[in-house]
């Protein structure tokens, strides 16, 4: 048989499949609700970098002088801009304790009696922040604002007290050079602000298409062959090689077009920037659909009915979602842990993509990953398309 | 002299130590209606499927249309068409769609398969759903339109698998109308059923087929001549106190060479010999049986036949769940699992 008449049945399969899939209203709707739901999900559940505002703390100035007025003027002038702290005062620590306890607020600033005198006599002056830790995410997010409150603080100090004493000295001094020697100057290789979406997108680009091809080819395979429509097919002069070629490409459309979803819903409500090239991107997602389509065909081959072959597909997929490295970086994981992902086809295209997306990667920059989807593809085709034609005339 | 359309040659199908096809040898001439009448399991739609290439053979070798089975199964695939127990088709497509979709399927072109389309559906009365979705036919229409889209290509032989099953009988004798009109253009018919209504009203010839092996084959008529010709006799019996011992005894007559249990008190019983239902009657008055009326059917139908060649009785699916405490008696047909 020829390779013309093989690619045209596969056509006349998969516009059959497209046009099923056009009726069938509820799947349609799935279609479109899955990668929403997804990228939804994911985008507002995980920490997106930014630190919450308008955290309540309590202010318990038992000092009342001089010294502690100023640095409170301070601490809510430096808080002004970026609104992380809400300031209530109290007038003992067991009242702003009691409101801690009931969950009013989050912390509190203890300034002790003889704050303002330390101040005046050169000492350190020491005060206390205590922090509700019972939720560990905003305890760690206000020390982090209090740190930088603080020493933006100390320097503002810093720096008055170095041009005091310059001019005390008759020395002209540079008190930004005099206290930060040293500046970094970091460049990032994403160019604006990037949050945890730029790294998701491109992963659960890839992750969508996967899970829609691997658990749809079992399902669109089992499902004809228990209605009896695939006797049809197979009763036809045609290879059962368009049959396969057709499913794929009719699952590839669908899982194209969620990709298209992902893409615009990244870039619009989350503010994804695009830096690759869009053509690659795609030409990447099809390697990808390749190198996994072969475990698809493979797990239907051997099981038979739908139920169990969407089972096998299932249990494989899970592993593969949360370490290909979609959510959360292979490197942070433990080594064995690593050692699995590397055998899954996913984390080489998840990576790929984000290179090109994020990185505006060339072609030969993820040549390796290209290579490697490539290898995975041709090994499991190789073992399924042979299974899945014994299965068909069993 | 008539070409054959297939011939079959010692053809074996295994699933693991299930044989469902055993060393099947015969052959169907072109333009013959040839059925393939047994009970569930007798390994009539395994006979089918590996007619169409759908399954391969473990063993043996058929030529359908003068094509080699397995080695040119794309040259047979071009000349047959196939209707399978289920219905061959989308749901949420049309009729027309349906039809389009297989028809390219067998490289028509374009404009002959829309003609060939509009052909078909006026002959079996369809014109006006042709735009319909399937989901809202009835299972008669669906039936219709599954037939016509396996005569699409215009196939040399055409397999039916159970074409009638679960039609109301008008359906089923309009189809049996459509299956005899195609057969009058040229086509060769291959029908397996488990209605023997069925094969006596269509088939030219008939294989009765059990256990994968043919027990009979010839024209219906032969066939019963088989039964009624020697001094065979084929009679039910009514017993109204029917108990398995009874049966037990009456078995073991030399006489009876079958017998099957129909229902609590129904005997059918296949005998041989110029006073066996005198032995028969006599025996069951010995042991005390009373008997309430007796039936001899005059002409025999294929069911006597079925009962005279595989020993059993021929029964459909639906009786055989409605009545499955009788399973252990006599020789009622055993259920077996594919």
């Amino acid at each position: 048989m020829d390779v013309t008449k093989i690619l045209k049945d596969s056509y006349h399969v998969m516009a059959k499949d497209l046009l099923e899939l056009k009726r069938n209203r509820m799947s349609l709707a799935a279609l479109f609700l899955m990668p929403l739901l997804f990228l939804v999900m994911f985008g507002f559940i995980f920490p997106t970098g930014t630190t919450q505002q308008h955290m309540p703390m309590g202010l318990v100035n038992l000092d009342q002088g001089q010294g502690s007025n100023e640095f409170i003027a301070q601490l809510e002038v430096m808080n002004k801009n970026t609104s992380f702290m809400d300031f209530q005062s109290y007038s003992s620590v067991d009242d702003a304790k009691t409101a801690i306890n009931k969950g009013r607020i989050y912390g509190v600033f203890i300034i002790p009696p003889g704050f303002s005198e330390n101040i005046t006599n050169g000492k350190s002056a020491d005060f206390t922040v205590y922090i509700d830790n019972s939720n560990p995410q905003s305890a760690m997010q206000i020390q982090q604002v209090l740190s930088t409150t603080v020493s933006g603080m100390n320097n503002m100090k810093a720096e008055a007290n170095v041009v005091q004493l310059g001019s005390e000295t008759n020395q002209p001094v540079n008190p930004q050079t005099m206290i930060f020697p040293y500046i970094p100057n970091v460049q990032t290789t994403i160019p604006g602000e990037t949050n945890y979406f730029n790294f998701l997108a491109p992963g659960l680009m890839i992750m969508i298409v996967m899970m829609s091809v691997m658990t749809g080819i079992p399902e669109a395979i089992s499902k004809e062959k228990e209605m009896g429509t695939f006797d049809g097919m197979l009763s036809a002069p045609i290879s059962q090689l368009s049959v396969i070629i057709g499913k794929t490409a009719a699952l590839c459309t669908r899982g194209f077009i969620q990709c298209i979803i992902i893409l615009a819903i990244a870039i619009f409500l989350f503010g994804v920037t695009i830096q690759g090239n869009i053509l690659l991107a795609f030409f990447m997602l099809l390697l990808g659909i390749f190198s996994f389509i072969g475990i698809g065909i493979m797990a239907i081959s051997m099981s038979g009915d739908q139920a169990s072959g969407t089972m096998i597909v299932n249990l494989l997929m899970f592993p593969m979602m949360f370490l290909g490295g979609i959510f959360y970086p292979i490197q942070q994981m433990p080594w064995f842990m690593q050692a699995i992902s590397q055998v899954i086809p996913l984390t080489y295209a998840a990576d790929a993509m984000r290179k090109i997306m994020l990185l505006n990667a060339g072609i030969g920059d993820v040549m390796t990953q290209i290579l490697i989807l490539v290898a995975f593809g041709v090994v499991t085709m190789t073992i399924a398309v042979p299974l899945f034609r014994k299965s068909m005339t069993r | 002299m008539t070409k054959n359309a297939i011939e079959i040659h010692k053809l074996t199908k295994k699933f693991g130590n299930f044989t469902a096809v055993d060393n099947l040898s015969l052959n169907v001439k072109e333009g013959e209606i040839f059925g393939f009448l047994g009970p569930n399991g007798a390994g009539k739609s395994t006979t089918i499927r590996v007619l169409c290439t759908l399954a391969q053979p473990t063993s043996g070798y058929a030529k359908i249309a003068g094509f080699d089975l397995v080695k040119e199964s794309d040259r047979v695939r071009e000349n047959i068409g196939l209707v399978a127990e289920k219905m061959i088709m989308y749901d949420r497509l049309t009729a027309a769609e349906n039809l389009r979709f297989f028809g390219k399927l067998y490289d028509i072109p374009k404009q002959k398969l829309e003609g060939r389309i509009d052909e078909l559906l006026e002959l079996v009365d369809m014109q006006k759903w042709k735009d319909t979705q399937i989901s809202k036919f009835s299972t008669g229409m669906k039936q219709r339109i599954n037939v016509i889209r396996a005569l699409l290509p215009e196939p040399k032989i055409l397999f039916m698998d159970e074409p009638t099953l679960g039609l109301d009988p008008q359906t089923t004798f309009s189809i049996r109308d459509i299956i005899r009109d195609i057969n009058k253009s040229g086509v060769t018919v291959i029908l397996t059923t488990h209605a023997m209504s069925e094969a006596e009203a269509l088939s030219d010839r008939v294989a009765i087929i059990d256990h994968g092996k043919i027990a009979a084959l010839d024209t219906p008529e032969n066939l019963k001549k088989l039964v009624s010709s020697s001094d065979n006799t084929v009679f039910g019996i009514k017993i109204t106190n029917l108990t398995s011992e009874l049966i037990e005894k009456i078995d073991a007559l030399d006489c009876v060479t079958t017998l099957a249990q129909q229902d609590h008190h129904n005997l059918k019983i296949s005998a041989n010999g110029t006073n066996a239902m005198d032995r028969i009657i006599d025996t069951i008055r010995q042991e005390g049986g009373s008997i309430a009326s007796i039936t001899n059917s005059t002409e025999s139908t294929l069911e006597d036949v079925f009962l005279a060649v595989t020993g059993k009785q021929m029964r459909d699916e639906a009786s055989e769940k409605a009545s499955p405490a009788h399973h252990g008696h006599g020789n009622a047909p055993k259920a077996r699992v594919r």
